[in-house]
C-alpha cells in the first residue's frame, strides 16, 4: 500500500486540525446568519454538541440510494486509508425525495462525509462541498424490447421516459430541440428513476433513461426487470458524472485528506476491486 | 397563588385520559367560551377573528376602531408570548371569545387568555421524526373544535375547552412528500383542505379534499391536475398523468355562502421549466394543448360534494415558478356601471385580477409593480402574451422581473371596505435565470431544475419593500410606500383607518389608510415579522396581534440585503399590541 503510506505523515496534522476545525467552524453557520435560501436550516441545530472520538471517520450512507452497499464498502476503505476508524451512520427516513438542504442537518448529527453526490458544476449551495469523485457512472437508455440496440433505432414515435432533470434529460431535451418535429421521440418526464423503470415494465414507455447504478438496484433484486437491456445512446453521446461524497464547506483539512485517500485507493486498485466485488456498472474516476 | 396552584393541579388531572393535553389552569375566557355556530362564521362577532382572513370573503380586515388615526401613536406592547423557536411558522392566531389560539411550528398548540397572553391549555402533536417541524398559516375553529391541519398531512381536531384530542386523520402520506402548510376553511359545515408538496414524488399532482367535522371522514377530493380524455385532462401535451407534477393547493380558500362555492387557487407547474417538465414544444395532435390545467388557476367548489363549477387559469404554461395559489378576496363592486360578484387575487407577477364569481368570467386586471413577464392582457378575455425573452432556455440565461418567490407572496393582500382599496404587501426584484440539472443524489434532489439568481430591478432605487393601495372601484393607485427593507407579513386594515404590517427589519407599522402616511411604528421586535397579523377584541379593548419568525417567503430577499441581521435560531413569538388602559376606556 506505497500509496498510502504516503499519508501517514499527513494523517496526524488531519486529526490535529481538521476535526476540530470541522466542528468548530460549521455552528458558526448557525450563530452568525439565520437561515435564508442558500444555509439549510436543521431543526435543533444549536444543539448538536462538539463531538469527542476525533479517531472516528464518521460517513453517512443512505439505503434509498441505488449504490448504498458500495458506498459502505468505498468508505470503510477511505476511513482505513487514514487510519480513522469507520463509523457509519445509515439514514433511516422514508421519504420518496428530499430537498438536498435535508442533508444539512443529518451532517451536523451524524457524519463529515454523506455517500453518494454526483459532481455538478454549480450544482450545491456554498455550505457543502464534494470530495473528488470515487466512482464514474453512466445515465444509460434502457428497453425490454429485443430487437432495439440503440437509441437511433427507435422509431419517432415512440416514447421515452427519462428521470426528470438529470444531466441526460437536459441533453435529450435538448437534442430534441434541434430535430424537425416529425423526427422526435415523445419525452415523458418520470420523477423517479423508479418510476421511469415501471413505466417501462407496464408499457407506458418503451425506452427508460435511467442512472445506471439504480437499474443495477432494480435488476439485483427484482426478477421482472432482468430482461431490459441497455442500448447505444448514438446519436447521443454517453452522459458520464463522477460520484463523490458530500462534506460541509468548512471542512477543507479533512476534505483535503479524503481526496487524497480516494486518489491512493484509485490507484491502488481498491476501488476498482470493490466496484468488481459488486459487478456495480460503474469505472474507477481517473 | 395557593388556589391558583390547587387548580392547576386538579386540572392535570382531569386531563389524564389524554397525556399530551395539559390543562393548566382554568381561566375566565374558556370557562365562557362559547361554539362555534355555523350562522357565527357567516357573521363574525367583530371581536373574533375566527378563521384565515377573519371572513369568509377573504377581506382579512376588522372593523374594530378603537384604535384608529388619531390614537394609534399611542400604541404600546400589551403582552408578548414565545413561541418554538426555529422552523417557519406564517402563523394566523385565532381568537374566539377571549382565546386565541395558537399553532407553533412544532406543533405545540395553544391556547392563551387574548387579554393577558397566560396559557390555558396546550396540546403537542407528534411530528415524525423526519418531518421537519415548521408552522401552517391557517386553522379552522367550527362548534368545538379546533381544526388543524399539520407538516405529515393530517387534520386533527381539539376541543377547545381543553385542548383534547377528538379525532385525527391521516389524509395523505408524507412519506410521498404531501403535506400541508396552511388549514382548512369549514364551508357549510364541510372541512376544505388543499395539499402541498406536489413535486417529483407525486405524479398527479395535488388535491383538495373535503371533510366531515364529526370525524375527519374524507367526503371528497378534486385533483388539482386534470386527467381523463377531456379538453381540461388533454391540455399536458400528451404527457401520461405519471408525467404531470406539480399543483399543489397551499392556501386557504375563501367561500360564498349564497353561491355555496369554495373559492381556492393552484400553484405552477412542477418542475418550473416547461421545457423539462415535457410541455413543450407542443404537440402537433390536434387534441392536445399544453396549458396544464389546473396549474395557476382559480377553482370554484360545491363545498358539499366536492363538484368543480368552474375554473379559470390565470397562467397557462408557466415556466417561472410564479404562483397564482394566493388569497382570493369576494368583493362586490360595480364594473363599467354594472355590479358584479367579484373573486379578486393577485399572482407573484403582481398583477390583480378579477373574475365574475359566479360564472369565471375574466373581468378586469390591473399591474402593480415592474414585471417583464406579462407583455399585453386581452381586456376581454385576460389571455396574457407572455415575453418570449424571460422563458429560460436550456444552455442560456434569462432575465425575468420578479424572480421566483414574487414580486407579491404568500403575505396575503386586504380589503378596506371603508376605502374600496386594496391593500398590497410587495417586494420589488428581478432573477437570472439558469435551467440546471439539479439532481445531485437519487434521493437527495436541487429543488425545481432552474437556478434563481436574484437581483435587483434595474431601475430601482433601492427600497425592495412596499405596500400599494388600490383602490377597486376605479383600479387607480390610492398610495404606495416604499422602503429598503422587504415587507414581510400580510396587511390588515381596520375600521380605524389604519393598515398595519410588518417588515424584515422588524418592525410592525401603522398607516393612514387613505394616505399612506405611517402614524405609528413599533420598536424594533424579535425577528423577522412574517404572518398574518390579526386584530381583536377582549374585555372591551382593542387588540392587534402579530407573530415574529423568520419564515422564507419573501424573507428570501435577505440575500439583496444582508445588512438586515436576523437573530440566530431563528426565534419566533407572538407580540399584541393595544392602547393604555385609560385611552381604551379601560
Amino acid at each position: 500500500m506505497p500509496a498510502i503510506l504516503k499519508f501517514l505523515c499527513r494523517i496526524a496534522l488531519v486529526l490535529v486540525f481538521a476535526v476540530p476545525a470541522a466542528v468548530t467552524v460549521a455552528p458558526a453557520y448557525a450563530q452568525a446568519e439565520p437561515e435564508f435560501y442558500d444555509v439549510p436550516y436543521a431543526p435543533g441545530q444549536w444543539n448538536i454538541g462538539r463531538r469527542l472520538d476525533q479517531s472516528q471517520l464518521r460517513y453517512c450512507i443512505d439505503p434509498r440510494q441505488p449504490d448504498w452497499e458500495v458506498a459502505g464498502a468505498i468508505a470503510d476503505a477511505v476511513a482505513g486509508a487514514l487510519l480513522l476508524e469507520p463509523q457509519r451512520y445509515e439514514v433511516e427516513r422514508a421519504f420518496v425525495l428530499e430537498n438536498i438542504t435535508q442533508v444539512y442537518g443529518i451532517m451536523l448529527e451524524h457524519c463529515d462525509l454523506h455517500m453518494g453526490f454526483k459532481l455538478i458544476p454549480e450544482g450545491y449551495g456554498n455550505w457543502a462541498a464534494l470530495t473528488r469523485a470515487y466512482y464514474e457512472a453512466q445515465y444509460v437508455f434502457v428497453t425490454a424490447d429485443p430487437d432495439i440496440g440503440s437509441l437511433a433505432e427507435l422509431a419517432p414515435a415512440r416514447p421515452i421516459g427519462a428521470t426528470v432533470g438529470t444531466s441526460a434529460h437536459i441533453r435529450l431535451v435538448s437534442y430534441l430541440g434541434a430535430l424537425p418535429r416529425e423526427e422526435r421521440w415523445p419525452t415523458y418526464p418520470m420523477g423517479t428513476n423508479e418510476l421511469a423503470l415501471e413505466s417501462l415494465l407496464n408499457g407506458t414507455i418503451d425506452v427508460a433513461l435511467v442512472w445506471a447504478p439504480s437499474l443495477w438496484a432494480k435488476q439485483r433484486t427484482t426478477p421482472a426487470y432482468a430482461d431490459f437491456h441497455v442500448i447505444d445512446p448514438a446519436p447521443l453521446p454517453p452522459t458520464t458524472l463522477g460520484v463523490g461524497a458530500l462534506m460541509l464547506a468548512d471542512e477543507t483539512f479533512l476534505r483535503t485528506a479524503v481526496d487524497e485517500a480516494i486518489a491512493a485507493l484509485s490507484q491502488d486498485g481498491t476501488i476498482a476491486d470493490i466496484l468488481e466485488t459488486y459487478k456495480f456498472p460503474a469505472s474507477v474516476s481517473p | 397563588m395557593f388556589s391558583g396552584k390547587i387548580l392547576a393541579l386538579l386540572a392535570v388531572a382531569a386531563s389524564s385520559c389524554s397525556l399530551l393535553a395539559v390543562q393548566v389552569a382554568a381561566q375566565d375566557p374558556i370557562d365562557s367560551i362559547s361554539p362555534v355556530t355555523k350562522e357565527m362564521l357567516l357573521n363574525p362577532p367583530d371581536s373574533d377573528w375566527l378563521m384565515w382572513r377573519r371572513t369568509y370573503d377573504g377581506w382579512g380586515y376588522s372593523p374594530l376602531d378603537q384604535i384608529n388615526k388619531e390614537n394609534v401613536g399611542q400604541l404600546q406592547l400589551a403582552w408578548s408570548w414565545g413561541m418554538s423557536p426555529g422552523g417557519r411558522s406564517q402563523e394566523t392566531p385565532l381568537v374566539h371569545d377571549g382565546v386565541m389560539f395558537l399553532q407553533n411550528s412544532t406543533h405545540l398548540i395553544q391556547a392563551l387568555n387574548a387579554a393577558t397572553g397566560d396559557l390555558i391549555w396546550e396540546y403537542q402533536y407528534e411530528l415524525p421524526d423526519d418531518v421537519n417541524p415548521n408552522g401552517e398559516r391557517s386553522k379552522a375553529i367550527y362548534e368545538d373544535k379546533l381544526i388543524v391541519a399539520t407538516r405529515d398531512a393530517h387534520l386533527i381536531a381539539l376541543d377547545i375547552n381543553t385542548g383534547q384530542l377528538v379525532w385525527d386523520k391521516q389524509v395523505a402520506n408524507y412519506e410521498q412528500g404531501f403535506a400541508f402548510s396552511s388549514g382548512p376553511i369549514v364551508a357549510n359545515g364541510v372541512i376544505i383542505q388543499g395539499t402541498t408538496g406536489c413535486s417529483n414524488a407525486q405524479p398527479g399532482g395535488c388535491f383538495f379534499t373535503g371533510h366531515d367535522v364529526e370525524t375527519g371522514a374524507e367526503l371528497w377530493r378534486v385533483h388539482t391536475i386534470a386527467r381523463g380524455d377531456t379538453p381540461e385532462g388533454n391540455s399536458w401535451n400528451g404527457l401520461p398523468v405519471e408525467s404531470r407534477y406539480g399543483a399543489s393547493a397551499w392556501i386557504t380558500g375563501s367561500y360564498d355562502p349564497e353561491q355555496n362555492l369554495v373559492f381556492a387557487g393552484v400553484g405552477q407547474i412542477y418542475p418550473w421549466n416547461a421545457e423539462i417538465a415535457g410541455l413543450t414544444p407542443p404537440s402537433s395532435d390536434p387534441d392536445v394543448t399544453n396549458e396544464a390545467l389546473y396549474t395557476n388557476s382559480t377553482l370554484a367548489i360545491d363545498p358539499n360534494t366536492g363538484e368543480l363549477k368552474w375554473y379559470y387559469q390565470h397562467l397557462p404554461t408557466d415556466s417561472l415558478d410564479l404562483d397564482y395559489v394566493y388569497e382570493r378576496l369576494l368583493i362586490d363592486l360595480p364594473v363599467d356601471g354594472e355590479m358584479r360578484q367579484q373573486v379578486v387575487t393577485t399572482g407573484k407577477i403582481g398583477i390583480i385580477e378579477s373574475l365574475d364569481r359566479t360564472s369565471g368570467e375574466w373581468l378586469w386586471s390591473k399591474e402593480t409593480g415592474p414585471q417583464n413577464v406579462v407583455l399585453s392582457i386581452d381586456p376581454e378575455t385576460g389571455e396574457k402574451e407572455i415575453n418570449p425573452d424571460v422563458i429560460p432556455v436550456i444552455g442560456e440565461t434569462t432575465f425575468n422581473c420578479p424572480a421566483d418567490p414574487g414580486a407579491k407572496a404568500w403575505q396575503a393582500t386586504a380589503y378596506s371596505p371603508r376605502t374600496k382599496a386594496l391593500y398590497l404587501p410587495m417586494v420589488e426584484f428581478c432573477s437570472n435565470t439558469t435551467v440546471n440539472p439539479l439532481d445531485p443524489g437519487e434521493i437527495y434532489t436541487g429543488g425545481g431544475l432552474q437556478t434563481y439568481s436574484r437581483v435587483p430591478h434595474p431601475d430601482s432605487d433601492g427600497n425592495i419593500g412596499q405596500v400599494r393601495a388600490i383602490n377597486l372601484e376605479d383600479q387607480s393607485e390610492m398610495w404606495e410606500y416604499r422602503q429598503y427593507a422587504p415587507v414581510t407579513s400580510s396587511t390588515l386594515p381596520t375600521g380605524g383607518g389604519l393598515v398595519f404590517v410588518g417588515t424584515l427589519d422588524r418592525h410592525f407599522l401603522a398607516f393612514d389608510d387613505e394616505t399612506g402616511d405611517i402614524l405609528w411604528r413599533s420598536g424594533k421586535l424579535t425577528n423577522s415579522l412574517e404572518s398574518f397579523p390579526i386584530s381583536y377584541e377582549a374585555d372591551g379593548k382593542q387588540y392587534v396581534a402579530i407573530v415574529a419568525n423568520w419564515a422564507s417567503g419573501l424573507g428570501r430577499l435577505q440575500s439583496l440585503t444582508p445588512d438586515v441581521v436576523l437573530p440566530a435560531n431563528n426565534p419566533a413569538a407572538v407580540f399584541v399590541f393595544a392602547l393604555p388602559d385609560q385611552m381604551a376606556g379601560n
